[in-house]
């Protein structure tokens, strides 16, 4: 199969996307405590980085990140979400990463042009 | 001195006629007329009417949240079931408004409510014209849930 240079029909790509997120949440995240006057720096923080390295990337994507950032608390969460898109091009990839005193979640969706 | 005039017009960008493909035997189905030209359209953004309408996705997901989560008391075994199937019924309510070539994505957060601290982000690279976010987040005494629709174009 030929692969065109950045227009064309590319297929979401998992592991890239799960390393890039990886990447970005260790840095700003680390080994801090839960603290709730620096929790929105941190979400925003995650999500900026996540997002300009997608760009880098320079696929013809379209993204959309979320980041749940939640105390470690005893106390339940439970996330789901559903898609309605086209299978073949377009994919999600949610990174679970925990320390000891809170839970992120980061999702990433990709919808191709 | 000579006087010199030059004047710059607008071509409109048709193909080039084919002066330079009539000997080659496919050089009637290269070129087409101008008037078919004129009348091909490639759609890149949906009219105002078709758009994405936050405020109608939001009472939409506003309703099925609240009816779903009326009286339910967080249950660890079944919350992970409920956030599935509000996922499931918001995104087929979407549907039927019936946007055309727009794409869904819903994702939906239930939390049990102990006093534990949360933060949701969410950031968007597209076209802000045409894509929008619909959110809504309830609370009652034992949990929370956060419902977010995006359309895409």
């Amino acid at each position: 199969m030929e692969e065109a240079a950045d227009a064309g029909p590319q297929n979401f790509d998992y592991d890239e996307v799960k390393n890039l997120i990886e990447q970005a949440i260790e840095p700003v995240l680390g080994k801090n405590v839960y603290q709730p006057k620096k929790v929105q720096d941190w979400n925003s923080a995650i999500v900026e980085s996540v997002l300009k390295s997608l760009q880098a990337a320079n696929k013809p994507f379209k993204y959309v990140v979320t980041c749940i950032i939640m105390q470690k608390n005893g106390a339940g969460l439970h996330t789901a979400s559903t898609c309605y898109w086209d299978t073949k091009t377009d994919g999600s990839c949610s990174v679970r990463w925990d320390n000891a005193t809170m839970n992120a979640i980061v999702t990433v969706f990709a919808l191709h042009i | 001195s000579t006087q010199s005039t030059w004047g710059f017009s607008v071509v409109p960008s048709f193909p080039p006629i084919d002066r330079f493909t009539k000997n080659m035997a496919s050089s009637e189905s290269i070129t087409k007329t101008a008037q078919e030209n004129a009348e091909e359209k490639y759609q890149i953004k949906p009219s105002y009417k078709n758009t994405f309408k936050p405020r109608a996705v939001q009472q939409i997901v506003k309703q099925v949240v609240d009816e779903y989560l009326q009286q339910k008391q967080y249950d660890p075994n079944e919350t992970s079931n409920w956030t599935k199937e509000i996922a499931q019924l918001i995104k087929s309510k979407i549907k039927e408004l019936k946007y055309a070539r727009y794409k869904f994505l819903v994702q939906v957060v239930i939390g049990e409510a102990k006093g534990a601290g949360v933060r949701i982000g969410c950031r968007c690279l597209w076209d802000s014209q045409t894509d929008k976010v619909a959110e809504y987040t309830l609370q009652n005494d034992s949990l929370w849930c956060c419902a977010m629709a995006f359309g895409i174009y």
